[in-house]
């Protein structure tokens, strides 16, 4: 049965429908069994999936990307044409057409939605499954509620001195781990991978210290750290867990296997090609090495989508080729390396854009429609979610809302999205509040 | 508990001192020796009893022993009747009234026999009440609990309001929701609200009660006898008492609570069964739904609540170590001030003895980042090591409390509190709020005035720092929180929409403390705009009033436990607000303050959370937050003679090592608890200790990271070591755990890499590389600076082993050595 939304919730005829019990989420049963189908390959736990979040802040347009409207008048369809994908009858806006041409590896759901139009206030929302309780201005970086990130890592812990919780080149907006606390917020990695002199700080050595030198001195420190530790758990003594996370940090800077993840100078340098040789393509290629050594979850914050004017230049320019290029080659390269059944790859921004183009050649914010790519993690590929009306205003057909995306997401990797936390002032918080899964990437 | 090497060691320490010249050397006798379990004494509560034919009640036997103890003997003597026609023990401790009469229940244990005289009135014919009865079935069975029917929008369709914060609507949910389907007066069992709660028809919930329960027949009578919403005189609820009211208790101990609930008619009744519990602490002692408690195997102490609609009481759990210690003792120990005097009167009730004394460069290092956020430098360390002044300390406390930085380390402290986020309020106004803050500790601003002018602030966003809170916290509810958690200690928040679920504090309370606000105006900018954007203007226009959210009613202004204001006509009530609040004796301000002061020194507060102070939360030492919070009063809320006490204190000055005793003690401070350096010192003190400071953009030249007045200044090392983040909504206690993000930056950072290998004169590394120190002094300077004092001869061995007369081999030495140090729990701790 087709369940029609809008962004104000039910309409009440999909109650009566419904009943009273589908409604509000799905039960424990279903869970379990979704949980079990996470991903089709065996083997696949969804303990072991990683994500990739690729956040375009600011908005992409769907009408440039994902959801062009080529029977719309002209000041909605706008100047680009539409290419075809694989799929009869899907077709994807001329600036993406190389990722038309992998559309097999991944869904776009067209039909998220919700009411916040202002940059704060839609970041925090698609970043954590939750609205803002007050409204936020645009400028805004608030957070209310843990990010998805952050309750991975929350969830998962510190594994081989890795932080579960990685972002390029800087934090997004509401990326932070509210009252998860800090050592939930994302590991910062900062600089431009492109360049030949970067390297990912604080986990590979610094300067050109030879590995002699590196040992010495855990041997001097190991040799003179003899402040007394007291072990026993019931005294709490902090030092403890510091020594413990010493030790990974020494296994991870001694490990082969993720000191060369770190080192994107080793990759094939075709494949580098491939992804672009620019900051951002390079960061798609880093964040994949990344979830292959293990880490959980890497955001690549990428600005600069609030196409208020300029839009044609801006589609038709190096931002959309990067991002074309990257992505592709991202989804191409995961899916050749038969790291897509783990790896959970998301693109999208805050909101969608106004269907009217500006008078400026812009288009301006929109939360009412958008359109999301999600791949890997068992996630059919070929496949389109929902739809807009014909004009591209409102999300029409099998309408979620960010708390379904949300829960989803956590779904996939193994998290109950139902389950309540508790915030520092002991007040019970549903981690997302009664989202439902979006059923079509559960096929 | 298990004995460990740590432990071990310690222990003969400690012999050391119990045999040392106080000549204490005995110790008390063991638990479980034959002389303490004789029992003296049985007693019963409650003294009488009296209650209605069908009704129950629990009471309680417990037996006295000869070693002091208390334990319960309701479930180990033997009970009976004198009329068994009339009654019935249905468990032990629960009595179920028959038929009127009188009658008495007896106990024996042994030799020792008890009377509890019972008096059964005729059948009760009141008609059941909805909020007197049924209320607290639903609250007692979790039907009204947040993630069942109080979720926003309810569950399945039948919503309640969270803890029964609205009963008009539940009764109209309950009697009218679902087409009148809940409930079916001509035939109550068949009533959807009770087939769901005895599942005989599925529910997600499960089974809450079965149909032979008191809840369930409770239930059928209110259906049947046509659903009273409540009775014309209803008498309201005033008390609820716990018994035992306090008890000390042996490891592994049970015991079972009972609860009456008062009310204002004089009436009382038990309400055991519809109350529900909580404990504290889960180390020390858990407590079951029927309201056992089970102690486990940790000495320390624990409260236990029983909530009853709205109203908390509480039984105090003391669990002494298996061993107490002869008072003798505690004779030989230094007191320093009444701290000591108050610390030590617990532990003996505990059987914790304190902490060895640190050592003097502890202290001097210790003091230092508690007081002024930066180490002390490897000269200031030199010197007062080597000073032989007894009182050296002493003077090390005045000069502390006088140093410039003073003032930005604790500004710093606030300023977590009070910053609001610059994306939201305009980066100048949170500079101008904290250029407020830093100057009024410059000034060292009295506490209390301090206060006042946030309280009653007014004015312009651009001009007037305490304003600047105000663009931010912009609905008298917001405040409210606010102000009650940071100067009251009181988390209010909660009864913003509900009753409180651990406290007394209701909906009312909150509203009342809110309509002091409503009288504020702006004008101005808005908070529309993103970066900088306009100012506003903040003024009270007499009159405003505020309405409780659920009923509609205009709320007078009144503060929590406080009298009403009086009318304001012209004036701000806020004026009104300040002076409950900073009269000397308001019950929750120089408490709450002098908590803050404390867990600032001493890594906890007595109370803990700071800043959550109720019934089930109570401080760990009751009389020394008193003796604390009174010493603020009378020094006028100057803080610094609060600051000189506590550092003076013989308890302050004590090792983080424990002893035997006192490795469980986390509440009493009965050793220095370690906690890690924050993110501004750490940033510092890495500045200090390689002599080479970071520059930081948007600050001036030569500034320190304690004095970034926006979390925007960049510094991957505050980020690493965890400084609050203004652009969350969360008034946050900074976290302090040790992260792999903070080990990971101390080892490898580029930033501490290039401070190592600088060339920069003035960088510690290159100055003495380029010196001509013997090896051994470049080692001692490294100590003092990074410890504040003198390595071993066997670290002087360890560390100079590497050096050689090679220029190279020489400064790669002590890069590496400095690493080393920095790279270490006495490093990244103060301790």
């Amino acid at each position: 049965m087709a369940i029609h939304r809008n962004c104000d919730g039910l309409f009440r005829r999909d109650f009566l429908q419904l009943g009273l019990r589908g409604a509000m989420g799905l039960g424990l049963c279903d869970l379990l069994r979704l949980k079990a189908q996470a991903s089709g390959q065996p083997g696949v736990t969804a303990k072991n999936i990683n994500c990739i979040m690729i956040w375009l802040d600011g908005g992409p347009s769907h009408f440039e990307t994902f959801d062009p409207k080529p029977e719309a008048p002209a000041d909605i369809r706008g100047v680009f044409k539409t290419v075809p994908t694989h799929v009869p009858g899907v077709h994807f806006s001329e600036p993406v057409s190389k990722l038309a041409g992998v559309f097999d590896k991944f869904s776009v759901v067209r039909s998220i939605c919700h009411k916040d139009p202002n940059h704060g206030g839609g970041n925090h929302y698609m970043m954590t499954g939750a609205p803002t309780p007050v409204p936020v201005g645009c400028g805004a970086f608030v957070t209310f509620h843990p990010s998805m990130g952050s309750m991975v890592s929350y969830d998962r812990g510190v594994k081989g001195g890795l932080p579960a919780y990685m972002a390029m080149p800087g934090n997004t907006r509401s990326g932070g781990p509210n009252f998860l606390g800090g050592q939930h917020a994302p590991f910062i990695v900062s600089g431009g991978p492109n360049s030949d002199a970067f390297r990912v700080n604080d986990v590979v050595l610094p300067g050109d210290l030879a590995e002699g030198r590196v040992n010495s001195r855990r041997d001097l420190r190991a040799a003179l750290d003899k402040m007394k530790r007291c072990q026993d758990k019931i005294a709490e003594d902090p030092t403890v867990e510091f020594d413990r996370f010493y030790e990974q940090g020494f296994d991870l800077v001694s490990s082969a296997k993720a000191q060369e993840a770190f080192d994107i100078h080793r990759e094939d340098p075709k494949v580098r090609e491939r992804y672009g040789r620019n900051d951002m393509g390079q960061r798609f290629l880093l964040a994949r090495r990344l979830v292959e050594v293990g880490v959980s979850w890497v955001t690549v914050n990428w600005g600069g989508w609030d196409t208020h004017g300029g839009l044609e230049a801006t589609y038709k320019g190096d931002m959309l080729k990067t991002l074309d290029q990257g992505v592709s080659a991202l989804l191409t390269d995961l899916s050749n390396r038969g790291l897509l059944d783990t790896t959970l790859v998301l693109l999208l921004g805050e909101f969608g854009r106004t269907p009217k183009i500006n008078p400026g050649g812009g288009r301006d914010h929109w939360p009412h429609a958008m359109s999301v790519l999600m791949a890997g993690a068992g996630i059919p590929g070929g496949q389109i979610i929902g739809a807009t009306d014909a004009k591209g205003y409102y999300a029409s057909d099998n309408v979620y809302r960010p708390e379904d995306f949300a829960a989803s997401i956590y779904t996939k990797m193994g998290i109950n999205p139902h389950q309540v936390l508790e915030t520092t002032a002991g007040r019970p918080v549903h981690l997302v509040n009664d989202g439902r899964l979006i059923k079509e990437l559960f096929v | 508990m298990k004995l460990t090497a740590c432990h071990l060691i310690l222990f003969a320490a400690l012999a050391g001192i119990l045999t040392g010249p106080s000549g204490a050397q005995e110790v008390a006798p063991a638990a479980g020796a034959a002389d303490g379990n004789t029992i003296t004494a049985l007693v019963g509560e409650p003294a009488s009893m009296r209650l209605a034919a069908g009704a129950r009640a629990a009471f309680l036997i417990t037996e006295r022993r000869a070693d002091g103890f208390e334990a319960d003997a309701t479930e180990t003597a033997v009970l009976s009747l004198s009329e068994p026609d009339k009654a019935v023990i249905e468990a032990p401790g629960v009595l179920r009234a028959r038929q009127a009469g009188s009658l008495v229940v007896i106990a024996t244990k042994g030799t020792h026999r008890l009377e509890i005289p019972v008096e059964i009135t005729a059948p009760s014919t009141e008609p059941v009440s909805f909020v007197r009865d049924v209320l607290p079935i639903l609250g007692k069975s979790g039907c009204n609990a947040g993630a069942c029917h109080a979720k926003a929008d309810g569950q399945n369709g039948f919503r309640l309001s969270v803890f029964s914060f609205d009963p008009q609507s539940d009764y109209r949910n309950i009697t009218g929701g679902a087409r009148g389907r809940r409930i079916f007066p001509s035939d109550p069992p068949e009533s959807l609200l009770l087939l769901k709660a005895t599942q005989t028809i599925a529910h997600e919930g499960g089974e809450l009660f079965g149909q032979d329960s008191d809840a369930y027949r409770t239930l059928v009578q209110w259906i049947g006898s046509g659903m009273a919403y409540s009775h014309e005189k209803e008498a309201a609820l005033s008390r609820v008492e716990v018994l035992p009211a306090a008890r000390r208790y042996r490891k592994g101990a049970v015991q079972k609570l009972i609860v009456k609930a008062h009310y204002t008619d004089g009436s009382a009744r038990d309400v055991t069964a519809l109350a529900q519990f909580d404990s504290n602490d889960k180390q020390i002692a858990t407590v079951s739904g029927e309201g056992r408690i089970t102690v486990d195997q940790v000495s320390g102490q624990a409260v236990v609540v029983a909530r009853f609609m709205g109203m908390v009481g509480d039984s105090q759990v003391m669990v002494p170590a298996d061993q107490l210690l002869p008072d003798a003792a505690y004779q030989g120990l230094p007191v320093n001030n009444f701290i000591d005097e108050l610390a030590y009167a617990r532990f003996r009730q505990l059987g914790v003895f304190p902490s060895e004394p640190c050592s003097d460069a502890e202290f001097l290092r210790r003091a230092s980042l508690d007081t002024l956020g930066i180490l002390p430098t490897a000269e200031e360390a030199r010197k007062f090591l080597a000073d032989p002044d007894p009182q050296k300390r002493a003077g090390v406390i005045d000069r502390l409390l006088q140093h410039p930085a003073y003032a930005d380390h604790w500004a710093a402290k606030w300023a977590d509190l009070l910053r609001p986020n610059p994306d939201r309020v305009g980066v100048k106004g949170v500079y101008i709020l904290d250029q407020w803050i830093r100057d009024s500790f410059r000034q060292n601003k009295p506490y209390d005035q301090f206060v006042r002018e946030i309280v009653t602030a007014q004015g312009n966003t651009h001009q007037d720092g305490p304003a600047v809170i105000y663009r931010d916290r912009r609905e008298p509810a917001e405040l409210t929180t606010m102000f009650s958690q940071l100067f009251l200690g009181v988390r209010l928040d909660c009864a913003k929409c509900h009753h409180h679920p651990n406290e007394k504090w209701s909906q009312e309370d909150f509203y009342r403390m809110a309509a002091f606000f409503a009288p504020l105006k702006q004008k101005g900018g808005g908070i529309s705009t993103p970066i900088s954007g306009g100012n506003e203007t903040f003024f009270v226009v007499a009159g405003g009033s505020l309405k409780h959210p659920v009923t509609g009613e205009v709320m007078p202004p009144q503060p929590p436990d406080g009298p009403p204001a009086a009318a304001a006509g012209e004036a701000d009530p806020r004026q009104e607000l300040a002076g409950w609040m900073l009269d000397p004796a308001n019950p929750f301000f120089a408490r709450a303050i002098a908590n803050r002061v404390w867990s600032h020194f001493f890594s906890k507060g007595i109370v803990d959370p700071v800043d959550d102070f109720r019934l089930s939360n109570p401080p760990a030492n009751p009389a020394l937050l008193d003796a604390l919070a009174g010493e603020l009063v009378r020094a006028k809320y100057d803080l610094k003679p609060l600051m000189r006490v506590i550092l003076t204190s013989h308890l302050y000055q004590l090792s983080s090592q424990p002893n035997e005793t006192n490795a469980a003690d986390t509440r009493n401070f009965s050793r220095f608890y370690r906690r890690r350096m924050g993110a501004e010192m750490m940033a510092d003190a890495i500045g200090d200790v390689t002599g080479v400071p970071t520059p930081y953009p948007g600050l001036p030249t030569g500034s320190r990271a304690v004095q970034a007045w926006t979390y925007k200044v960049d510094s991957r090392t505050m980020d690493a070591f965890g400084r609050p983040n203004s652009s969350s909504d969360c008034p946050c206690e900074r976290n302090i755990k040790p992260t792999i993000g903070q080990a990971l930056h101390l080892m490898n950072s580029q930033v501490l890499h290039g401070k190592l290998t600088s060339s920069e004169a003035q960088a510690r590394v290159q100055r003495l590389a380029a010196g001509n120190g013997a090896p051994a002094e470049i080692v001692t300077e490294l100590y003092l600076a990074c410890y504040s004092r003198l390595p071993t001869d066997e670290e002087i061995q360890l560390a100079t082993a590497s050096f050689a007369d090679h220029p190279v081999i020489r400064r790669r030495a002590i890069e590496d050595l400095l690493w080393a140090l920095m790279n270490s729990a006495e490093f990244v701790f103060n301790h």
